[in-house]
């Protein structure tokens, strides 16, 4: 577009930074990859106080404004005008077209039900309402949290069962992707795509967003090459505004713990869940619980009955006055 | 001897009653209507009693010279309570006919009378508290009658307060008021339901639908006293929904909790809890716009001294009146909630010029809100709580800040910025300019008018209430926050201000009060929505 052309800055409005990340929200992320792959200008401006609104991130130039639920996202519509298109290649292999398909819906589901379901709800807490005042945070946070569960067809009947099937995929994703990238440093034809944003921002999210008890994370981990792909990224294209002279060259070495959160101190512990035997105890102990509660409500309701009887002789004691002297 | 009191239930304390102590001349009138109440009201136990006092203890005297005695005897009373004070003293206070409300309150409505020392006094008080307890809403009629205390001992009397309930607690309201929230004025439909728990409260639920489709819908609980508090304590809760997309290109939500703490004739406390969403659901906002959607936790506490000596508030021909607003933001000790400070001040002042019952009528409103807290310099307002300017809403009858110029449109002026551009076509036509721009209101706004209103000299016109005036307005907002101060001199904010001046006809009517005004702009600014015309302009009618 001119406006970009003339040399006005890009401004790129996203959830807050956090966890190392230049922003954390996992929907937000793979945009500015993407405009990081594309080495186009631009600010970042952040928007705090609207955790449910599915029009973040959008990109602003001049009085243009691109939303993110408009024409398919916003790496789409920046394709469609031709603001940056890196896909012009690969968007006719089909390949491409079904990792990616892949990636935006099982990888996509995998991290929404880990982020609002799976996981303790500390990540989402800290990404979306630590900076909302704490009655709201979590109203909204609750009713996000049901939101993603009706989104991801889940109930108490088939909870487990969507669980399994959720993981499965995403294991089976991540075998296809590591399978597909082997030791290349971009997923197709050597050079970055939006497939490499998109899943480079999942990746990133799950690493470093994700507590260490969450299983998603402890599956990605157990693939070295994907896990290599997304520092070497990060490092290249992220982080290369950040004075951090950690930023080693591409080939790390995996034992070279210098950086915190480096390859090798990846710990993992996915908690062991046994929440089958959870939920019956739950269920019987709710069941128990009611009945107590109806007892009580009965017990107290014969009582009220059995006493209220007695009290119905009341003095009337203005009645006694009635005698009034009228001179 | 026996003086009793009867109060209608309309609510209106019997005014000769309260002047007994007024002069003799009075006295016959008063005379005969409390002799008319006596019999009336000391039903058959009295007659008895007559015929009984008839047949054991005087003589046989005629009806007619009974009469002529007791007659006698009030004229006597009466002079007595007019030279000199009587002195008396309250032995008891009986509460009659109240099966659910409490006594206690009653009874504290009826407190004054207990330290009544002269007879002058205890008739004042018992006028005074018959008015207070019919003004609690809770009772049909309210009867007080003043009795003599017990025989033994003298100069004593007794008052028995009789008071009925209503039947139906439950109550139905429809009608259209005027709301200063959304600055026009509304349908509402509420339901009642009177003295539930017998503390006096009133509940209401209601549901009000505005013209610029705000709609609100609430419920709230007003209690007379409570604990011993003087004031009454209202509380109520409300979700209310306004739509800005024409003007600013936003929806705004607000569920809130307020409290009214203090409210008194010149004072009145409130806090407002209240969580705010701004949305915008068409997408097309400008950036200043963009940068404010979301939620927000407002806790404020608002503080008004009021003060109006005028005449009318509708039709103001002599007084002043004089407001001061205070918003304080941000109480919770969270520092994530909205933090900011209000203030409005509003000046009125009204002479008659005599001919035609014809008023000059001034008038000054300034406001302004800035942020506080960290950052506060570079933070920018809240924009639901700036200043909006604009609307047809009369200067003269509106006293809630800088709200309007007549002739500008509903949020027409001040800072505007472009909305977010759709589509290729950036050649824009200047005729549809102004509609791509968002109003975001301003920081700091003053307004002023001058207003002549006179009688239409024609006799059909005057008993209407049918009125005519001619009014010049002027007005200024501008924007503070953002370092945006920095930029303030005395020669921008001077251009800055807005003028227009017209004249009209006010017709007031039972269902509302509607002006037709012909404004004429004389300065506005390249992006205000003002238009020189005809305009029409419908407020509540009280």
């Amino acid at each position: 577009m001119e406006e970009v052309k003339n040399g006005e800055k890009l401004t790129l409005v996203t959830r807050k930074p956090c966890f190392g990340l230049p922003t954390a929200c996992p929907t937000c992320l793979p945009v500015y990859i993407y405009l990081r792959f594309a080495q186009l200008p631009f600010d970042v401006e952040y928007n705090l106080i609207y955790p449910d609104s599915d029009q973040i991130p959008y990109v602003e130039f001049g009085s243009h404004v691109v939303y993110n639920n408009e024409k398919g996202g916003v790496i789409q519509s920046l394709k469609d005008e031709q603001t940056v298109d890196l896909d012009s290649d690969v968007s006719g292999i089909p390949e491409w077209v079904s990792t990616k398909a892949m990636v935006e819906s099982w990888l996509a589901e995998a991290v929404m039900y880990e982020l609002w379901v799976g996981s303790d709800g500390s990540s989402a807490q800290k990404i979306y309402y630590s900076d909302l005042p704490w009655p709201i945070g979590k109203c909204l946070y609750f009713k996000q949290i049901h939101m993603v569960k009706q989104l991801l067809g889940i109930t108490k009947g088939n909870a487990e069962r969507r669980e399994e099937e959720i993981y499965r995929r995403a294991t089976t994703a991540y075998n296809a992707l590591s399978t597909r990238l082997g030791e290349q440093s971009f997923f197709f034809e050597n050079r970055p795509t939006s497939l490499d944003a998109i899943f480079l921002g999942h990746a990133l999210f799950t690493l470093h967003a994700l507590p260490e008890t969450s299983v998603l994370r402890s599956k990605l981990l157990d693939h070295a090459n994907l896990v290599r792909y997304a520092e070497n990224l990060k490092a290249e294209f992220v982080d290369a505004d950040s004075s951090s002279s950690s930023a080693s060259p591409s080939q790390s070495d995996p034992s070279s713990s210098v950086p915190k959160r480096g390859p090798s101190n990846w710990k993992s512990n996915p908690k062991s869940k046994p929440k089958r035997e959870k939920t019956e105890e739950e269920k019987k102990f709710k069941r128990r619980a009611k009945y107590f509660l109806v007892t009580q409500l009965v017990a107290v309701l014969v009582f009220i009955s059995l006493l209220g009887g007695s009290n119905d002789a009341e003095v009337e004691f203005e009645d006694g006055d009635d005698g009034l002297d009228y001179e | 001897m026996a003086a009793s009191f009867e109060d209608n239930s309309t609510g209106q304390p019997k005014d000769d009653a309260l002047k007994s102590t007024a002069p003799a001349r009075t006295e016959p009138e008063e005379d005969n209507d409390n002799d008319d109440d006596d019999s009336q009201e000391e039903d058959d136990d009295d007659e008895e009693e007559e015929e009984d006092d008839d047949e054991d203890e005087q003589p046989p005297l005629t009806r007619q010279a009974r009469m002529q005695s007791d007659r006698a005897k009030m004229e006597a009373l009466f002079r007595r309570l007019s030279t000199e004070r009587v002195p008396v003293r309250v032995h008891d206070v009986l509460i009659k006919g109240n099966a659910k409300t409490k006594d206690s309150l009653i009874e504290a409505e009826v407190e004054a009378l207990k330290t009544a020392t002269t007879v002058q006094e205890l008739l004042q008080a018992a006028g005074i508290a018959n008015a207070r307890l019919q003004r609690l809403e809770i009772f049909d009629s309210v009867n007080i009658t003043l009795d003599s205390g017990p025989p033994e001992l003298p100069g004593t009397a007794n008052v028995v307060v009789e008071v009925v309930e209503a039947k139906n607690p439950l109550s139905g309201d429809f009608g259209i008021f005027s709301k200063p929230e959304a600055r026009s004025w509304s349908l509402e439909g509420s339901v009642k339901l009177k003295n539930l728990f017998g503390y006096g409260d009133l509940w209401d639920g209601s549901l009000a639908y505005g013209w610029d489709q705000t709609s609100e819908i609430s419920a709230g609980l007003s209690l007379p006293r409570f604990k011993g508090l003087m004031t009454p304590l209202m509380a109520r809760i409300s979700l209310l929904s306004q739509d800005w997309s024409k003007f600013s290109s936003y929806k705004e939500r607000a569920l809130g909790f307020s409290l009214g703490l203090l409210s008194s004739r010149n004072h009145d406390l409130s806090y407002n809890l209240s969580w705010r969403t701004l949305s915008d659901p068409s997408q097309i906002s400008s950036r200043t716009v963009r940068r404010q959607l979301g939620h927000g936790l407002l806790s404020t506490l608002k503080y008004t001294f009021k003060v109006d000596r005028r005449n009318s508030p509708l039709r103001p021909t002599q007084g002043y009146a004089f407001v001061s607003t205070s918003q304080l933001g941000g109480l919770v000790p969270d520092y994530r909630s909205l933090r900011f400070l209000r203030q409005e001040f509003d000046l009125r002042y009204a002479f008659p010029l005599g001919l035609l019952n014809a008023a000059l009528n001034f008038g000054i409103s300034s406001g302004v809100v800035f942020p506080w807290g960290n950052g506060f310099l570079n933070r920018p307002s809240y924009l639901p709580e700036r200043f909006f300017l604009g609307g047809n809403s009369s200067p003269v009858c509106t006293l809630g800040g800088p709200t309007s110029i007549l002739g500008f449109k509903s949020r027409g002026l001040g800072p505007a910025e472009p909305r977010r551009q759709v589509g290729e076509n950036s050649t824009t036509e200047s005729a549809d300019a102004s509609s791509e721009m968002d109003f975001l209101g301003g920081d700091f706004a003053v307004t002023g008018f001058a207003d002549l209103s006179f009688d239409i000299p024609l006799k059909v016109f005057r008993d209407a209430g049918i009125h005519g005036h001619a009014f010049a307005c002027t007005g200024s907002l501008t924007s503070l926050t953002e370092n945006s101060y920095r930029e303030f001199s005395l020669t921008k904010f001077k251009e800055s201000f807005r003028h227009s001046a017209g004249f009209g006809i006010i017709v007031p009517t039972k269902l509302f009060r509607m002006e037709v005004n012909y404004c004429y702009i004389l300065k506005k600014h390249e992006h205000d929505r003002g238009k020189t015309g005809v305009q029409f302009s419908f407020s509540s009618p009280l």
